[in-house]
């Protein structure tokens, strides 16, 4: 058993990170009911912007590139966290106008236009930086492995489990202690109570959009190490945030992170005994849970009940 | 006066005027296309494409289902083709029966998990599937290759007992994939415009009105699932025979997605030629803008977006919209004229 | 022996109850009306009769045969056709093709995928006396969509009629529909009567009063009343509750 404890501990880890993806995709669903496929891709997108910041050519002007490179490796990163997902919050912004047609409309077309937008970042990617694989600089302090108990544990993962908490934790901050959260539940409801009360929908969509983009972005930084970084990872994590949300229901946060972390532990402990193809188990759990169920263990009958 | 519904005469028959004018159209390509700037090969590669993008179409723009997965069945139909070659037996029909049946064996597993469903949950479910067949493609190096691919695939003879043709040349195995295309564009012509093809198009409107006129709605979905999945898998064969080999890379989501494209784009939602509208429109542009510019694939996927938004009936629709404003108002005549019967059998959203 | 008979037929949806124990039997040739405020389960009890929703406890008999649980295309085969209250209807084939695709001759040959569908006059010459019946004959080429409201729930009860049913399943057929439109309906529905059993959900009194032989009022999942139009007249429960003016 305890040989297992590693695989455990991994699978939470990224049933962590699915998790956080998972509230991303789930936002958007609940308070547009449009499913957003580009979600995957702008997962791809933050660790592609991230590898490019810490790495030896970022971005930025001259001057700007010198004074950057010069600072250690860990205030780079931190930064990173922040400047990368906001740099694809705006991609998202551009994606959020494009789908405002589709509002309303069969959710196909969302589907669809979305699809449209994945395929156009991941085709983006591939031109900027090509197919081959990168590998995501992380700090010193994060690094590296520890010995305990005669395994050697990876200081990484437990870094990557408590950051993914803490953005949970500030989520769930924002949703149920704040204005904003509450209205954003409310919109989930309802949105014509949202409008009723003069609350400017639109605006409320395009920032619960970018926010959940921003959430993928995050989620994409924290696994690259993990997971390489590779122009179609996006798929690996559009498809665990929907199974989180057929397994959550859409709109429950703790549906989601009980359900993401059930995920994690399915692709964690099949790594342990066929660690090429645990990613495949997390495709197998879909078709098995959609083949029989519909309406996850938490959540209302929503959009998705087509 | 009862004025009885006049059906497009096209619908009922077996070939119509715009099939043979594309069959001769097609015909002469080898002759001129080379002095255009292009190359044979390219009409093997639009002609195989067309073959997939037409079967693809009969579950998204006939059954108004969204298959976002569709290169697993076109994949293994190639490597079908090329483990028969090498395992049981070199005879080009056999190989080509076996990428047809292989595919429709996956397709009809597919089937049978996902055709109780529709919408989002259809298409995510064909994208797990289209994953765990990429999947399994890419680890079985022992059987498929890997990621290396099934190489050193070879273009079997077309034998007909006594007689036997050479398809090593890509002449004469576009004459041949021609002669493939037009069969399966007749079968499938006459499938959407028969019976079985009426009650699929009645499903993809209301699934619960066809339901309560007694029709088994899984069973339709289920079928015109497997029957386009076998298509595609004989579509796959063929590419198998033109490039030598079997990629796993058209398995993959990205690639599948690049038929979703082309379909959309040249208007499979409303006409049964939108496909091949498509294809041709994305291999010529993948030529000649992709000469200028590594990005042409960026604005084709540009494009597709627009269409969704602005004009999801795509070329094909378009076309025959702009067209019958024209010809009612300057021609006014009831029966078929040209364009109309260039994009015939029309169904409009 | 009964064409219909439901025996204790309950639904939960949840926790929450939406027929309670309904029993109603209808004899072959009865115009059976159904009336009750929104929500009072009738669709539902509808849902149940046609296989769409399986009840948690009871049964559905048709002619005798427990048809229970059976899945819609198979009651449908069986006989029962429904109109819907909110239209179902194929709007992008024209109202020639929707009455075709509901022949059971049609249906008989729903695999053939080797014959023109378009080819066969058989089919179009029933589907236009089906359009007569219901006074769309001269509609037959008009796709579905752009028919006028008043038409397109005519082509509802076509296309209910091409069953060739033994029991013909309304619901709220007038919904929508202006004075005119009612008493086209009210007439064409009246020629149906002792030719079919028909069950009929039905807000308008008038119109229900007029044809029905019998009526059972369905409130939370029960039924409260039953009896002919005559005899809810006088029902006092009937009479107190807001349920519409009476002819």
């Amino acid at each position: 058993m305890f040989d297992l404890l590693p695989h455990i501990l991994n699978g939470l880890t990224l049933g962590l990170l699915f998790a956080l993806i998972a509230l991303g995709f789930m936002l958007i669903v609940g308070l547009m009911e449009q499913i957003n496929l580009a979600h995957g891709s702008l997962f791809a997108l933050g660790a592609y912007l991230a590898m490019q910041l810490t790495g030896p050519r970022p971005p930025f002007p001259a001057e700007i590139a010198k004074a950057w490179l010069a600072l250690p490796l860990g205030w780079r990163y931190a930064a990173t966290l922040i400047i990368a997902p906001a740099a694809v919050g705006v991609v998202g912004i551009a994606i959020e106008f494009c789908m405002r047609r589709t509002y309303g409309k069969d959710p196909l077309y969302g589907l669809l236009l979305t699809f449209g937008a994945a395929m156009v970042i991941e085709e983006a990617i591939r031109l900027i930086w090509g197919t081959r694989d990168y590998v995501l600089q992380v700090p010193q302090a994060v690094s590296g492995g520890f010995l305990f108990q005669d395994l050697i544990w990876s200081t990484y993962r437990f870094y990557a489990a408590g950051i993914s908490a803490v953005i949970i934790g500030l989520v769930w901050l924002l949703i149920e202690k704040t204005p904003f959260g509450a209205t954003v539940k409310a919109g989930a409801h309802d949105s014509e109570i949202v409008r009723a009360l003069g609350i400017n929908l639109t605006r409320l969509r395009l920032l619960v959009f970018v926010l959940g983009t921003m959430l993928a972005a995050v989620a994409g930084i924290i696994v690259a190490p993990i997971w390489g970084i590779r122009p179609h990872m996006g798929v690996d994590a559009v498809i665990p945030a929907f199974l989180v949300i057929v397994l959550g229901g859409v709109g429950s946060f703790w549906g989601a992170v009980v359900a993401g972390l059930l995920v994690g532990l399915c692709v964690g402990l099949s790594g342990a005994y066929a660690s090429e193809w645990s990613l495949l188990s997390m495709y197998l759990l879909l078709v098995a849970v959609v083949s029989v169920r519909a309406r996850g263990l938490w959540g209302k009958k929503s959009v998705l009940e087509a | 006066m009862t004025a009885s519904p006049s059906p497009s005469s096209d619908a009922a028959r077996l070939v119509t005027p715009a099939m043979l004018v594309l069959w001769v159209v097609l015909a002469t390509v080898p002759l001129w296309i080379a002095r255009v700037g292009l190359y044979p090969y390219l009409g093997i590669e639009i002609l195989i494409w067309s073959l997939y993008a037409l079967a693809f179409n009969l579950v998204l723009g006939t059954a108004g289902l969204p298959s976002f997965g569709h290169g697993a069945y076109f994949g293994i139909g190639a490597y079908a083709f090329g483990l028969c070659q090498f395992n049981l037996a070199a005879n080009l029909w056999a190989c080509l029966a076996a990428s047809l049946v292989i595919a429709a064996l996956a397709g009809a597993l597919v089937a049978l998990f996902i055709s109780h469903r529709r919408g989002i949950y259809y298409a995510f479910m064909t994208i797990a599937f289209g994953q765990i067949f990429w999947t399994v493609a890419i680890k079985s190096h022992s059987i498929t290759g890997g990621e290396d691919g099934l190489l050193k695939i070879v273009r079997l003879p077309a034998g007909f007992g006594v007689i036997s043709f050479d398809l090593t040349d890509n002449v004469a195995l576009y004459y041949f994939v021609l002669i493939v295309f037009a069969l399966a564009l007749m079968g499938m012509w006459r499938l959407v415009h028969s019976p079985y093809g009426r009650v699929v198009a009645a499903i993809r409107q209301s699934e619960t009105r066809a339901s309560h006129l007694g029709y088994h709605v899984w069973l339709y979905k289920a079928s015109i699932f497997t029957l386009s999945a076998a298509v595609s898998g004989l579509a796959g064969g063929l590419f198998a025979m033109a490039q030598l080999a079997a990629f796993p890379d058209v398995m993959s989501l990205h690639q599948s997605g690049y038929v979703v494209m082309m379909t959309l784009v040249g208007g499979g939602l409303v006409s049964f030629w939108g496909p091949v509208v498509g294809v041709f429109l994305f291999l010529i542009a993948r030529d000649v803008i992709g000469a200028l510019t590594n990005a042409w694939m960026l604005y084709f996927g540009l494009l597709f977006m627009a269409i969704v938004l602005f004009r999801p009936e795509g070329i094909a629709g378009a076309a025959a919209a702009a067209f019958q404003k024209k010809s009612l108002g300057s021609i006014r005549r009831q029966g078929s004229s040209a364009m109309r019967l260039l994009f015939g059998g029309e169904r409009w959203r | 022996m009964a064409l219909i008979e439901a025996a204790g037929v309950h639904v939960r949806f949840g926790d929450r109850v939406v027929l309670e124990s309904i029993d109603l039997v209808v004899p072959e040739g009865e115009f059976h009306g159904l009336m009750g405020p929104n929500g009072a389960g009738k669709t539902t009890f509808f849902n149940v009769l046609t296989g769409r929703v399986k009840p948690s406890r009871g049964s559905i008999r048709l002619d005798g045969e427990d048809v229970t649980g059976l899945s819609s295309h198979r009651i449908a085969a069986k006989g029962v056709a429904r109109s819907f209250q909110i239209m179902t209807l194929f709007d992008e084939f024209t109202a020639c093709e929707n009455v075709t695709v509901a022949l059971p001759s049609f249906r008989a040959r729903g695999f053939d995928m080797r014959r023109a569908a378009a080819g066969d006059n058989g089919f179009a010459e029933t589907a236009l006396e089906v359009l007569a019946t219901v006074g769309l004959a001269d509609k037959g080429g008009v796709r579905a969509r752009d028919l006028s409201y008043g038409d397109r729930r005519a082509l509802e009860i076509a296309v209910a009629l091409a069953q060739s049913p033994r029991v013909l399943c309304l619901d709220e057929p007038t919904s929508g529909l202006g004075s005119d439109g009612v008493q086209r309906l009210a007439a064409l529905v009246g020629r149906l009567k002792g030719k079919l059993t028909v069950v009929a959900i039905e807000h308008d009194m008038e119109f229900l009063f007029a044809l029905a032989d019998r009526i059972s009022v369905i409130h939370w999942g029960q039924v409260v009343a039953r009896g002919t139009p005559h005899e809810l007249q006088q029902n006092e429960w009937v009479k107190r509750s807001n349920l519409g003016r009476f002819a």
